[in-house]
This record gives structure tokens, sequence and C-alpha cells, in this order.
């Protein structure tokens, strides 16, 4: 009983992010590219209870903060102008889902103060909204990417497994090709005959197909296994004595076999393609300036008087690991699941 | 006085040798024993409640029970080898007087494989694959014995000389994947006794093998436990077994025992239960004189007939990949009337499943023909049905009963989801299940249950002539009769014709109107039970003897 | 066995012609040829561009550019680099060797570290041992290598105990030893990040197996016959477990290799990695190929020791009975 409260609370707590990211425009308080060149490195903003005098506030609130004369990144608050955190207020405008114009912000600070959750980058960007961005980027491209790897997995797996012969002695050998190649080295190599620069959108949709079609090795390798374990059963060739039909038997019995295999496979390699964006967004060929990615964000980290000094530059690499610790937390569930449910349990 | 008229108690006496009774001390004594499981969905599941066994010097005592009786705990359980969801929650475990239960580890070791020693049912699952024979044997005795390498490869070498191996040295210096499964048998045997035990505790140690290799493991053991003296508890679900070995009997049902004693004693109960485990064959009718006339209207012409049929197949070597051809069948020639029964045996390897594969369908002969009478011919698909050995894997594991049993008709278009359920349910009946059970899993049934589900299935696609291909081998023997008695009932009800391929004889006068006794790919007798019985072929013969030795159910022949 | 090492030597091979043949299919992606960047760099002059395209083919139909380029690969000529203008292998091969030079090491090592510990946590399965163990593998697989490699060069900048990149300092004199003890410093960062990154996976590997193994009905006989712990786990659960164990030599040398680019690039360790990077950048196909193909074949290098090892412990493979 504990394992399931623990799995819904994974698939929950899973769920929730996506959501959160998915709505991007409206979780965050600033948008991704807006910049505030006053606010350049700016540490996180603290958000206060009690004021500078010791009274308690129920709303929170932060201080104005600005930049102290002749100094470079030294902010102080000013205790004389504070500012509550008014929650579904105005903000940037931005697209829901993509399409409506909104303004709606789930929270936010009137100017001229500033709600830098994470603090801010090089140009004063909002880090938590590039985050949650970012996150939006991240996050879909692994989901989709592993979602193309298993489409084509399966439909190469289920042709192998079920034809035989030359068909599936090509099609093994083609996966096997790819699997050869050290997964990193293919992706750069498959990158690198594309062109470098792009727009947004175009380098969303090119990361997401080439990690997708590059790693359909592993997963059709699965299903054939699947598949070819499931036509020598006995109830197959049963259903053949029947009169049933390649089709029938296909529809019936095989590919219900490979569902329970389809799912876990999504909980492996969705992180995998997570961070396959990430790496390739940090080494500046996924995802590119403006539009943030954590992979590129955290390029940004990689300067070495950027890491020393401004320590919160360095969450955009932290952000993905509970996603990670998520998905292989289901992972395991779900293999456990997998395997409890093929025992026969009528006998003892 | 015994129905049916098998004795079973003749064997014993003779192979005492001085026919004394056994000495009055306890060897092992269970007391008040219980041991409960742990399920994965958290439930607690009871399987033995409150046992009470004794054991004597030199006694072989047989624990007689059916499949989930909790038998094979009892087995782990007096060695403490319980899985880790199994518990001992009551009870001890008294060996020469000392309470199993109560030792230390280290105490309990030095009990395990010298005084206590444990043969499995699987005897390839109990050898180290990747250990050769010699090393698995060697590494049990210097646990107990303090010898040098010499010493303990002279004495490895005589224990496996003495269990029937002609060339020791060979056979030590082997992989188990290299031995057949009898010799696997054997060499876990060999492993269990190298420390000369008191008590072997054997748990089903013959259900894997084929017929002849039980016969020749049996007569091991009797050897053994005249030499040695040896103590055994002999677990088992076939009482034909025990009559040649054990002196008393425990029953055990559904975790408790039910009954203690000597066989005379045990079939002389008043309990049909007990009566139905040591006489499983007490159901199943009358035995059979003459082919029986089948109570519907039959053609003259034959309902099958093969003529000069042929099948060879190229295998390969599982690591040289060389590739040889194996003949599987040649020239076989028979005809079939319509409504008989048929029995087919062989031992493993004599082409039998090639056959049924054949005359199904599955497999295409590679020269002569397989033909049908000319009305059954003209019939769509589903003349022929094939019941396979293990209905675990004939019927898909996530198809509820009803999905299954409904199958034929689906995959045929006919009849409307209504008239599908409807006949589902009727089928459920006929074969002897509760059709409430329609929505079950196929996996939440027992091993009968579901062959009955197939037997359902196959009913739903009209055939006429239904092969068993061992269907019943895996079953415990009550079972099997029971089985067997509704495949008797369902005859006459759909005008069916059959043909039972198996390797053991078990029931065979009961059931059958002809035996088709196979060797080698040839079909080399065809007889009536009666006169088969007398038949002088060396393949027949061994097989028959063979099943004489394991006191098969339903051998005798009416007077 | 001759026969048997044949047939893996084979099957490596053709692997890595498939692999060449693949990725020599995949440059015939890019617009233009091999060398269109260095048209419009300019830095190398037409005629020595017109002397190199004779030379690579670059104007012949695709199956015999990929003969001339094989042919030329099997002299150690893996064509010519126009970023650095200068033969591919010239740069290729030091590159590869530092590569090798820093994943070996972490190869043994994460072995080494992954099979006792393994072991250990699965003989005393459900102790605290082995939930520490589950525990910390399943924290450690959230970790990338991608932040593990940040985290060490903070540590360096911050302490100064190690360096925070390159392989060698450029002020260091001396004899090999010193050279050496230089290099190995050097190294212990990009090391530590390497095998701690790779390292969950493997562990959980090494666990399963001998769990699986453990378990096993002939490990129950050999309990119930009274070996003692000792033997029971070491000479005959080792034993059986060797073939899965074996199979994960490849699985962790793929990791290695795999995360080894990123590890290099971060922390400026001069291998094949940052190499392929600044390679796609500049557009140098030759030395994209190169670079890939190398790292390929090590990968396939490594699965084919791991055959070897496979046929040495199991003697199921060993009998061709």
């Amino acid at each position: 009983m504990r394992q399931r409260g623990k799995f819904m609370f994974v698939v929950s707590a899973l769920v929730a992010v996506h959501l959160l990211v998915l709505f991007a425009g409206f979780v965050a308080p600033y948008d991704y590219a807006t910049q505030d060149r006053d606010h350049a490195y700016v540490h996180p903003t603290r958000v206060h209870l009690m004021d500078c005098a010791g009274r308690f506030h129920l709303r929170p609130f932060v201080y104005v903060t600005s930049l102290q004369e002749g100094a470079l990144s030294d902010y102080r608050e000013d205790c004389s102008q504070p500012a509550p955190i008014r929650f579904f207020t105005r903000g940037d405008e931005y697209l829901l889902a993509g399409l409506i114009p909104s303004q709606l912000h789930l929270f936010g600070v009137a100017s001229p103060a500033r709600l830098y959750l994470l603090g801010t980058d090089e140009f004063g960007r909002d880090q938590f909204s590039r985050i949650v961005y970012g996150g939006e980027v991240s996050l879909f491209a692994g989901l989709l990417a592993a979602l193309l790897a298993l489409v084509i997995g399966v439909l190469a797996g289920s042709i192998a497994g079920a034809s035989g012969g030359w068909v599936d002695e090509t099609i093994m050998r083609v996966s096997e090709l790819f699997m050869a190649v050290p997964w990193f080295y293919l992706l750069l190599a498959l990158r690198a005959v594309l062109p470098l620069k792009m727009d947004p959108v175009s380098a969303f949709i090119l990361v997401v197909g080439v990690i997708g079609v590059l790693n359909w090795g592993q997963p059709a390798r699965l299903v054939r296994g699947v598949v070819l374990s499931g036509r020598e059963q006995n109830f197959v060739q049963a259903a053949r004595g029947f009169g049933a039909g390649r089709l029938y038997i296909l529809k019936r019995h095989l590919l219900p076999m490979t569902f329970s295999l389809a799912l876990t496979q999504m909980a492996v390699l969705v992180p995998r393609f997570i961070l396959a964006e990430v790496l390739l967004s940090f080494l500046g060929l996924g995802i590119g300036e403006p539009f943030p990615s954590w992979g590129n964000m955290i390029n940004e980290a990689q300067q070495y008087h950027v890491l020393v000094s401004y320590w919160w530059m360095i969450l955009p690499a932290l952000v993905p690991v509970p996603v990670f610790l998520g998905y292989h937390g289901l992972a395991d569930a779900l293999r456990e699941k997998l395997q409890s449910q093929v025992r026969f349990r009528g006998d003892k | 006085m015994n129905p049916g008229g098998r004795t079973l108690t003749s064997g014993i006496a003779a192979s005492r040798p001085d026919g004394a009774s056994p000495s009055a001390a306890a060897l092992l004594r269970l007391a008040d024993f219980s041991i409960d499981y742990l399920g994965s969905d958290g439930e607690v599941v009871s399987a033995l409640r409150n046992v009470e066994l004794e054991i004597r010097e030199g006694e072989v005592l047989g624990v007689l029970g059916e499949s989930g009786s909790g038998k094979s705990s009892l087995s782990n359980a007096i060695l403490r080898l319980l899985p880790p969801n199994g518990r001992i929650t009551s009870g001890r475990i008294e060996y020469r007087g000392k309470d199993l239960l109560a030792l230390s580890q280290s105490e309990l070791r030095q009990v395990r494989g010298a005084g206590i020693a444990l043969i499995s049912q699987e005897p390839a699952l109990a050898l180290n694959p990747v250990l050769t024979i010699g090393r698995q044997i060697i590494d049990v005795l210097r646990a107990h014995r303090r010898v040098s390498k010499e010493q303990a490869m002279e004495q490895t070498r005589a224990m496996l000389r003495e269990i029937g191996f002609p060339d020791p040295d060979r056979i030590s210096r082997a992989y188990p994947h290299q031995l057949s499964g009898g010799q696997r048998q054997r060499a876990a045997i060999a492993q269990s006794l190298i420390c000369e035990p008191s008590l072997l505790v054997a748990d089903e140690p013959l259900s894997s093998l084929d017929t002849i290799t039980q016969a020749e493991i049996l007569e091991l053991l009797q050897k053994l436990k005249g030499e040695l003296n040896l103590s055994m508890m002999f677990i088992t679900h076939n009482a034909g077994v025990l009559s040649s070995l054990a002196e008393r009997v425990a029953v055990i049902e559904n975790g408790q025992m039910r009954a203690c004693g000597t066989l005379d004693e045990l079939s002389s109960l008043d309990d049909a239960y007990v009566r139905g485990l040591i006489f499983p064959e007490k159901d199943l009718g009358r035995v059979l004189v003459q082919p029986q006339e089948p109570n519907w209207s039959v053609t003259e012409e034959p309902f099958l007939r093969l003529r000069n049929v042929s099948k060879h197949f190229i295998q390969r070597h599982i690591f040289s990949r060389r590739k040889f051809a194996v003949q599987a069948l040649q020239a076989i020639d028979f005809e079939i009337r319509e409504g008989s029964t048929i029995a087919v045996i062989g031992r493993s390897g004599s082409g039998k499943t090639t056959l049924a594969r054949c005359i199904a369908g599955f497999e295409t002969p590679d020269s002569g023909e397989v033909s049908f009478a000319a009305e059954v011919a003209n019939q769509s698909r589903g003349v022929v049905q094939l019941i396979f050995q293990d209905a675990g894997s004939a019927l898909n594991p996530r198809f509820t009963a009803a999905d299954a049993i409904a199958e034929p008709l689906v995959i045929a278009r006919q009849a409307s989801p209504d008239q599908r359920s409807q006949r589902v349910r009727q089928f459920m009946e006929e074969v002897g299940l509760d059709p409430s059970w329609a929505s079950r899993i196929v996996i939440e049934f027992s091993g009968g249950q579901r062959q009955r589900i197939a037997i359902a299935r196959a009913l739903a696609a009209s055939p006429r002539l239904l092969i068993l291909d061992e269907s019943l081998s895996g079953l415990d023997l009550p079972i099997q009769a029971q089985i067997l008695g509704l495949l008797m009932d369902l005859q006459s009800r759909h005008g069916l014709t059959y043909l039972h391929i198996t390797h053991d004889l078990n029931f065979l006068s009961r059931f059958a109107d002809e035996v088709i006794v196979m060797d080698d790919g040839r079909i080399v007798e065809r007889n009536t039970p009666a006169v088969l019985f007398q038949s002088t072929h060396p393949a027949t013969r061994s097989l028959i003897e063979a099943s004489e030795r394991l006191h098969a159910p339903g051998l005798e022949v009416a007077q | 066995m001759i026969r048997y090492m044949l047939r893996r030597f084979g099957h490596a091979l053709l692997l890595l012609v498939g692999v060449s043949l693949l990725l020599f299919i995949l440059m015939e992606a890019a617009p233009g040829d091999f060398f269109s960047e260095a048209r419009l760099s300019g830095e190398i002059s037409p005629q020595t561009l017109h002397a190199l395209r004779a030379q690579y083919g670059l104007d012949q139909p695709l199956p015999v550019r990929y003969l001339k380029w094989v042919s030329s690969a099997m002299h150690g000529d893996f064509g010519y680099s126009v970023a650095y203008n200068m033969p591919a292998s010239t740069l290729l091969l030091p590159r590869a060797r530092n590569t090798l030079l820093l994943t070996v090491p972490c190869l043994l090592i994460s072995w080494l570290l992954a099979v006792p510990l393994g072991v250990l946590a699965a003989s005393r399965r459900g102790g605290w041992i082995d939930r520490v163990y589950s525990g910390g593998t399943s924290a450690l697989l959230g970790l990338h290598d991608l932040l593990l490699a940040l985290l060490a060069l903070l540590f360096a900048l911050r302490t100064g105990a190690f360096p925070a990149g390159g392989m060698a300092s450029l002020d260091v004199t001396g004899g090999l030893w010193v050279h050496w003890k230089d290099i190995g410093w050097h190294m212990v960062l990009p090391a530590a990040v390497l095998i701690v990154g790779s390292l969950a996976p493997i562990l959980r590997h090494v666990r399963s197996t001998m769990l699986d193994v453990l378990d096993s009905p002939y490990m129950r006989a050999a309990e119930g016959h009274g070996i003692n712990r000792f033997t029971l786990l070491f000479r005959h659960a080792l034993p059986a477990a060797a073939n899965p164990l074996i199979s994960l030599f490849g699985l962790s040398t793929a990791l290695l290799i795999g995360g080894s680019l990123l590890v290099e690039v971060v922390m400026s360790w001069p291998g094949l990695g940052p190499m392929v990077l600044e390679a796609i950048l500049a557009r140098d196909m030759f030395l994209v190929l190169g670079a890939v193909l190398l790292s390929t074949l090590f990968l396939i290098v490594g699965n084919l020791l791991a055959d070897l090892l496979l046929y040495a412990f199991d003697p199921r493979i060993r009998t061709e009975a």
C-alpha cells in the first residue's frame, strides 16, 4: 500500500510540474526577454514578513532595491519602500496557450519594486521567469522526443518481430549501427550537418527530431523481443488455429503486450532526452538566445567569474534534478508493476 | 478392499532386509506446525495449519496432497528455507530431539546437508549452471567434513558411481547443461547424499521427468533406501509411487493433515477425498474391454487418414550452430474412425507431438497426405482443435475467461455479443466452471481450471476431432482423472473424436479404445489396451514396465 | 575458442564499417561538401583546395568518395581539417589518446567500486548498508554530468586544490615522472565527475544482478546443503553472476565514453569531445567524421573485450558441445 501512495505522489508531482511550465506565461512574473540593466546580477529578492521596524505583516512583501553608488553589484534594500506581493496581478503581456493575449500573472509586485525570486543575469532578466519558460522547452522537448523515439521504435520493433526473415535481420542490423555509436557523439554528428543558427521554433523542432530519430534502437529491440516471444506463445498459435489473420493477432494479442513495456520505456527515455536537450542547448547547438532553455542558461554560469560570485546562476542546473528523480521513481514503480502482473496467481 | 483391483502395498515388505519394524525413536517430529505467507497484495495466506508428523528411523513417510495443499512449504520449512515472505507462525520441528527452530545459524548449517537433505522438483534449477557437477558435490562435502581435495574427489567419484553413472570422471567434469534431465536429477541426489544424511526430504522429485526416467529414479531411491537405511519424506501427488516406497502415508488437504497411516489403512477409510487421492481412477468408469461404439451415427469412411506422412526438422546446436536434421516422422500410415478415442504413446522424441501438429495443421508434412472424410473436409476451419500441454501458455494471461472462450466465435465473426456471452456461459457450465467467474482473468484460475477453459474454448470452435497433446501431464493425478471424466462426458454430447498424445500410461485402460505406440518417428504397434499389455515389442514393453513400477493408475485389464 | 574470437572480431569489424558508411551518408545531408567552409574563409589557397579536392575525390560520386576515404583511413589518413589547415589525423590522434587516458582509468575505477559495493549490498539485502546503497544510487541518478562538472569547477575555483581545467600546466619542468604527476593532478576532477556521473546505473545493475542470482533456486538449494555464506557468495553466486555482470562492462563503456564528451568540454580536458564541438562550429566535416568514428571504435573495442571476458567466465559459452 505504501508503494501505491508513493507512486501516486510521484505521478501527481510530475503532472503538476508539467502543468506549471505549460502555463509559463501565467506563472512567471516577468517575460523571459525583459531586460533590466539597472538590476544586473541581482541576488534573489528577499521576501519579508517582518519589516525593518519589526512589525509583522500577513502579506509577504519586498523592498525596492537599488545599486549602491560606485559599486558593481552591491544592492541594498530601501526600508522606506515596501511593496506587497500581489496575486493574480497584471504584468508583462504574453500569449496564453500561444494564442490569447493576456496580462494576468499568478503573482508579482508593482513597479519600481522587483520580485526577482531567483535573481537576475547579466542583462537583468529574471531568472525565475526564465527557468519557468526554459522548463517549458526542456521538459516538453524531452517528452516529445521520447514519444517520437517510441513511435519509431514500436513500429520498427513490431514489424521486425512480426515479419521475421530478412526484414527482421535488416532492421536489427541497422538498429545495431545506431546503437554502436556513443549516443552523444551520434547526436552531435547529426546536428553537425544541420544549419547552426535557427529561430527558436525551428530549433525546438530540430532538437526534438534529432534526439527522437536517433534513439529508436533500444525501444525497437525491446519491442521486437516482446513480439517475438509473443508469437511463440501457444495462445497465438491457437488463435491462428481458429483462423485468425495476422492483423487480428497483432491487434488483439501482440500489441497489448507491448503497452506496459512502452510505458516503462517512456519513463526511462524522457529524463535522458531532457538531458540531451539541455546539453545541446548548453553547447550552443540547441535552443538559442534569447529564448531560454535550461541548457543555454547554464552556459552563462560556465564563466568562472559568474560561477564564483553569483551562486544563483547555477540554479538552472539544479532544477532538472528533482524532475529526473521523479521520472526514475516512476520508471522503477512501472517496472515492478510489470513484473508482478505476469505471475500466475491461481496456483500456490 | 481396494476398488479397481489395484494392489498398492505389495512392494514394501520385500525391500526391508530383516523385515523388522522400524525403531520406535522418532527421527523427525513436527508438532502443531503452521506457516503463513504474505502475498504481494498484503493478504496473509495460511499455507499449513497445525500439522503433526512423525518419521521414524529407517522409515519412509509419504506426504500425499494436491497442488496448493501446502506440501512444498513443508519441505522448505523443515530446513528453514522459506522465501522472505513466508513465516513459521507456530509449532516445533524436532530432529533427533532438538528443536530446529531454536537453533542458531551455524548449528542449523550443520544439520543442513549432513543431517537432513533436500531434493527439489526441478533438478535443472537446483544445480548451479556455471559450476561443474563435481565441484558442486565437493563443496557440499567440504562444508561438513574435513577432507583433503583428493579424498573429496575420491568420495565424489564413489558417490556418482553408486548413483548409477558408469563414468564418474566425465560427469564430475561436466556442467549441468551438458546432462539430460534424468542425469541432472541423479546428480542432484548425489549432491544431497554425499554427506550421508539421516533424512532425505524429496519434494516431487519425479514430476519433471518422463515415465521411463521416473521409473529409473524411483528404483534408485528404493536401492538407496535399502543400502543406506535412509529415512525419507517423499512429497507427491501420485499415490502409486508411494506404494512401492513408503511405509506410512500422510494426507494433506488445504494445509491440514487429513489422515495418516499405511496405504492399506487409508484405502479402507470411509473418506472419499482420501480414496480419490489414492485411487484417482475410481470415478472414471469401468475398464474398457473393447472399443466403444459412438452413440451417434457415423460414416463407414475413415474419419482421419494419414498416408505415408514424413517430416524432418533442421535443428541447430545452441552454441556450435552446426545444423543437423532430425527425422521426426517416417512414413506414417494410419486411419481412425469417427467417435473413437485413440491414445498415442511413446517416449520423448518419438514424434508424437509432431504428428499432432501435422494433423492439426500447424506443420506441413514433407511428403504424404493427411486427409479427412469427405463430408468433414468440406467443413470450414476448426474441424481439428489442439489442446496444448501447458494451459498457462495456451491462454493469453491478460484475457478474461469469457474473452478466451469466445475467441473462436469472435474470429469467425459468428454470433452477436449477446449470443456469445450466452454460449460462453453454456460452455463454462459444461466443463464444470462456475459461469459467474467468466469475467475473471485467466491468471486467477488454477492449472486444472485453466485446462477446462482451454477445452471450453476448443468446444466453441465446433470441432469434430480434438487432439490433446500431453494436455494432462502437468496436472495432479486426481485432477487428471477429473478432466478425463469431463472429456468422456463431452464426447457423446458433441460428437467428438479424440486423439490423446501422452508419454505416460495413466488411466489408459479406462479411456482408450485403441493405443498407437510410436518410437523413433514410426508407428510400431496398434492395439486395444488389453492386447497391448501383453505385447512383446521392446518400445512398448519399456513403457509398460516403467508405468508398472510407478504403479500408474488405470493399467489394469478387466478379468 | 579461435572460432568464437574470429566471429566476434569479424562482427566488430562489420559494425565499424557499417557505422562509417552510415556517418558518411549522414554527412551527405550537409549543404556543400567537406570543403565549402574553407572556400568562404579564404585561409587556404585555391590551388591547395583544388589539390585536396582531387585527393579526396570530392567531385566524385558517393561510393567512390567513401572508398577513397576508407583506403586513406587504413593508412592513417583521416582527411584534411580546413579549420586548422592540417591533416585530420595529426589533430585527432593526440585527442583520442587523451580521451582514452581519461576514460580507461575511470572505467576500471567505477567497476572496482561498483562490483564490491553492489555485492555487499545485495548480500545484506534489507540491511542498513543496502538501504543506504539504494537510497544513494537513486539520489545519484538525478545528478547529471553537467551539474557535477559545474560543481567541480566551483570547487576548483574556490579552493584551488585542483586545477580548474586543462590537462597539464604550462610551467612544469622536470622529468617524465613530474609531468605524469602533473597530468594526474589535472585528471582528478574530470575523472571524479565522470565516475560519479556514470556510477549510479552501474551500481543499480550490479545490485539487481546479484539479487537475481541470490534468489535463484540453485542458490537456495546450495544453502539447503549447509554451505557457508562466504563460499555461497564468492564461489557460487559470483561466478553465476559473471555473465550479466560482464554485459555490464559494455554498458559502462558506453556510459563513460558518452559522458566523457561533456566532461571534457566543461573541464577543458583536451580530448575528442572539445574537438568534435569545435569542428561542428567550424563546419569541419572530416574532423567531425573522424572524431565520431574514433569514439565508436573505442566503444566497439570495449564490447569486444566484454565478449572475451564472457568466453572466459561463462562455461556455457565455452563448451560448444
